[in-house]
């Protein structure tokens, strides 16, 4: 149970950073600046580094290598997204969509923040229980040698 | 094979599959064919936007107001070109609006049916049919109306819109309002107002 979850938490990353760097920045520029957080500067900046993040953190909790610090990394996503369509929301802002997962899939705001909420408690249930999210992943095959 | 090997070989795989599929899927460059009836300023201008456009989206109905304003202190050094981009999953009226907005083009009105739409967009918007309402805007920048309704009955008109947002999706567009300002890509408003702070700074 602890090893499907943390493979279908690795591949929404997966498929949520993978939309994102196969286009052009620009898209998900826009989503940034939708949510009016950052200076010009960093908007341009996390347009363009943000994906790579989010792809790197799947494929390492997909793979169950270096599952700790790439589970707290989920952590800290999840955490962002909450906080950044939490904000969005209380402002008003006028969001259509997410820009969650790029030109893939379209949710609303409201929809994301519930599925992001309930994926940041989901992980960290699996980083409370580290020998159990560890099963058949590459940390246990090194952590027996 | 060592944890921190297995770590750096993951991370090398994975960036060369993305640059290698980035390489292959890469957006083609637009070119600006000459659309006479949906272009506007001068076709010699130093600064040349092509504008991919959703009649219902509400960020458009900015650019295009903002567009406006850049076009009154600078009239001749903007050629801006106008092509079709309707997110009909997200906007119910996108495709419909886009028709109307072609039939113009075909008897020479885009720009002045545009000037009638955009404004009044938050409020056909919210319409079950906004067509009784295009209908009413057509017949007030005298267009021939017989004419319009052919046009929407046929499926040249729509063909077209198809065939641009095929061409958009091939640049790698997925939100509007999508420009290219003199072939880069810039899209949002913001961007756009940014863009073009660099051509016009005052």
């Amino acid at each position: 149970m602890y090893t499907i979850l943390r493979i279908a938490i690795g591949c929404i990353f997966i498929f949520s950073g993978l939309g994102k760097v196969l286009g052009p920045y620009q898209n998900f520029l826009y989503v940034i600046q939708a949510y009016q957080v950052l200076p010009s500067w960093a908007e341009v900046l996390t347009s363009q580094v943000f994906p790579w993040i989010e792809l790197l953190v799947g494929v390492f909790v997909t793979l169950g290598l270096w599952t700790p610090w790439a589970l707290r990394g989920a952590l800290i996503l999840f955490g962002v997204f909450v906080l950044v369509v939490g904000q969005a929301l209380l402002r008003g802002l006028p969001l259509e969509s997410c820009g969650c997962f790029g030109e893939l899939i379209h949710l609303k705001p409201q929809t994301v923040i519930m599925m992001d909420s309930l994926c940041l408690l989901l992980t960290f249930v699996l980083l409370r229980d580290l020998p159990s999210t560890k099963k058949l992943g590459l940390d246990l095959y090194f952590d027996k040698l | 094979m060592n944890k921190r090997l297995l770590t750096l070989v993951i991370v090398l795989i994975l960036g060369g599959l993305v640059v290698g599929a980035k390489f292959f899927l890469s957006p083609k460059k637009v070119e600006i064919n000459l659309q006479e009836a949906r272009a506007k300023g001068n076709p010699d201008a130093r600064v040349k936007i092509v504008e991919f456009i959703d009649f219902q989206c509400p960020a458009c109905a900015y650019g295009i107001k903002y567009l406006k304003t850049v076009f009154d202190l600078h009239p001749n050094d903007i050629y801006l070109q106008v092509r079709y981009f309707p997110l009909t999953n997200m906007h119910h009226h996108a495709m419909v609006s886009a028709l109307y907005s072609e039939c113009a083009a075909r008897q020479g009105k885009f720009w002045a049916l545009d000037d009638l739409m955009i404004p009044q967009q938050s409020q056909w918007e919210q319409l079950i049919s906004p067509e009784p309402v295009f209908q009413a805007m057509a017949a007030q920048v005298g267009m021939d109306i017989p004419q319009l309704n052919a046009c929407l009955a046929s499926d040249d008109a729509r063909k077209v819109i198809n065939d641009e947002k095929s061409l958009g999706q091939t640049l790698g567009i997925s939100s509007t309002p999508t420009y290219f300002i003199n072939k880069k890509m810039v899209v949002g408003t913001k961007s756009l107002q940014d863009e073009l702070k660099t051509y016009f700074p005052n």
